[in-house]
């Protein structure tokens, strides 16, 4: 865990330091907002910063550090009063808080710091109801992807030429990432979970459709979507027999488009034969084992 | 830590335990209201912490005080959005000049709970009346980053959260990124019924609930 730590009075910045490297978290001290700048990367998980910077404020620090790092947690350790705050402007920041002033108030900061470091990918995008047997489900399932590739390769070929999209995938959520165990007219081997449409489509029985990325809220912002150049997405769940959405069988195009009952029908039979194939192999491998010890 | 429990008294639900957050949705008449705040009615050495955004800190004291809640400093922290006038408002108040400001409201709900904790109050019911009211001023990512700070602080204190949302006022994408986030849902309708849906005890069939304690 890496954690900018920015205050311009040194001693303090040093208090606060010391107190979150107690606890096992690498500590990066700065004086300034633009130092902090300086200091952002990919890798930092938790910003601590007084409000008042001699060039800026915290609060927007955490806009750039969220540019930067979405989900990146923020908290503003501050002794300042809520009236200097001028919070109404930046009120989309939205941060945990600490008041520097109270008793035990870094013992606070760092619990709070590591709580919501910790619970921040699980907060960064919803979970489905039953997310441990979702996982335990995968790892019964997809046991030899490269096996796996040649008969879901032909099925994303034949949805591509089917509905007339660009690119069809089948991919799997795993619990950070979404791995593509079959691309047709896309290569992409896997995608971190707060950027992959699919971690909404496995919430849902229902085949999800997003007729243009742009519109939705949920993705307008997400920057893997506008580099790949996907605008139409539709994606059916990859469900076992005992409901878990295991991942997922997608269509995606670069241009806006709508689609019918009788697409979203055709779309979750692929997804079905996918799961079907999945289970025969499953049995197949079943019945192997079985076989070898008995031979044993 | 003792796990924490949080009883709902008089209503057709089973306790939950500490750390969970719960929507409701339903109608803004009808009855929905009424359950959020019979569902923030615990016992005296509970706290209640209530984040209006549309009502001022003098009806929430109101309106606490028709279900049972005593509104007294010591027991009601209110953060009003609406800058109203908080004088002669029996609870604990502090103020912020609008709505749209989540990082202020956030921030004078943690001095709440920060004063309730060190004052001994170690169960905490918070309402947020209403998440609608949010999302028709703030687009939906910033809200969500909200709703998770919120429900991650109920998490992490043993707390329970009551988050009220009128699912008119939104569409299913909307409400279905706002709900993933609390670990259920109750819906209201008129009569006034309420469904649960298997969660809290519930069952899958409305039913009646009085919208005033008896």
């Amino acid at each position: 865990m890496r954690v900018l730590c920015v205050d311009p009075d040194v001693d303090e910045g040093r208090a606060t330091a010391s107190a979150i490297g107690d606890a096992d978290i690498d500590v990066t001290v700065c004086g300034t907002l633009g130092e902090a700048r300086e200091a952002l990367d990919g890798a930092v998980d938790g910003i601590v910063t007084e409000y008042d910077l001699p060039d800026g404020t915290g609060l927007e620090l955490v806009e750039a550090a969220r540019d930067v790092v979405p989900d990146v947690t923020c908290v503003l350790f501050t002794d300042a009063d809520f009236d200097e705050l001028e919070t109404t402007a930046l009120g989309p920041a939205v941060v945990e808080y600490v008041d520097k002033e109270s008793p035990g108030a870094r013992d606070e900061l760092v619990d709070l710091l590591t709580f919501s470091i910790d619970n921040r990918s699980q907060t960064s995008y919803p979970l489905p109801p039953d997310e441990e047997a979702r996982l335990a489900a995968i790892e019964q399932y997809v046991v030899d992807p490269d096996a796996l590739d040649t008969s879901l390769d032909r099925l994303t070929t034949v949805a591509a030429a089917l509905f007339d999209v660009d690119a069809a995938t089948v991919g799997f959520v795993e619990a950070h990432r979404e791995r593509f165990l079959a691309c047709h007219g896309t290569d992409v081997d896997s995608l971190d979970r707060e950027d992959t449409v699919c971690t909404y489509t496995i919430l849902d029985d229902e085949v999800m459709v997003i007729p243009d990325t742009r519109e939705d809220p949920r993705f307008d912002t997400n920057d893997s979507l506008a580099a790949a150049d996907i605008r139409f997405y539709a994606g059916a769940p990859v469900q076992t027999d005992d409901g878990e959405a295991i991942g997922a069988f997608c269509l995606f195009d670069a241009e806006p488009r709508s689609f019918g009952t009788e697409d979203r029908e055709l779309l979750s039979t692929l997804a079905d034969e996918v799961m079907a194939n999945l289970e025969l192999r499953r049995r197949l491998r079943a019945a192997t084992a079985e076989e070898r010890d008995g031979d044993d | 830590m003792a796990t924490t429990e949080y009883r709902f008294e008089g209503l057709p639900l089973d306790p939950v335990r500490g750390g969970t957050s719960i929507l409701v949705a339903g109608p803004a008449h009808g009855g929905t209201k009424e359950l959020a705040y019979r569902m923030l009615a615990g016992d005296d050495a509970e706290g209640v912490i209530i984040l209006t955004t549309n009502a001022t800190a003098a009806d929430i004291a109101a309106e606490c005080e028709t279900v049972g809640i005593e509104a007294t400093p010591d027991r009601v922290g209110i953060v009003d959005c609406l800058d109203s006038d908080e004088s002669g408002v029996p609870a604990r108040v502090l103020t912020v000049s609008s709505a749209q400001d989540l990082t202020g409201i956030g921030m004078r709900y943690s001095t709440l709970y920060r004063e309730f904790h060190q004052e001994g109050v170690e169960a905490v019911r918070t309402g947020l009346f209403s998440i609608s009211t949010v999302l028709s001023l703030t687009e939906l990512q910033t809200v969500s980053r909200f709703v998770h700070t919120l429900v991650g602080r109920v998490s992490k204190v043993d707390g329970l959260g009551v988050f009220l949302v009128d699912p008119a006022m939104h569409d299913e994408r909307e409400l279905r990124t706002i709900s993933q986030f609390c670990d259920g849902r109750i819906d209201v309708r008129e009569g006034p019924e309420l469904r649960s849906q298997g969660f809290l005890g519930g069952a899958a069939e409305w039913v009646p609930f009085d919208p005033l304690p008896e």
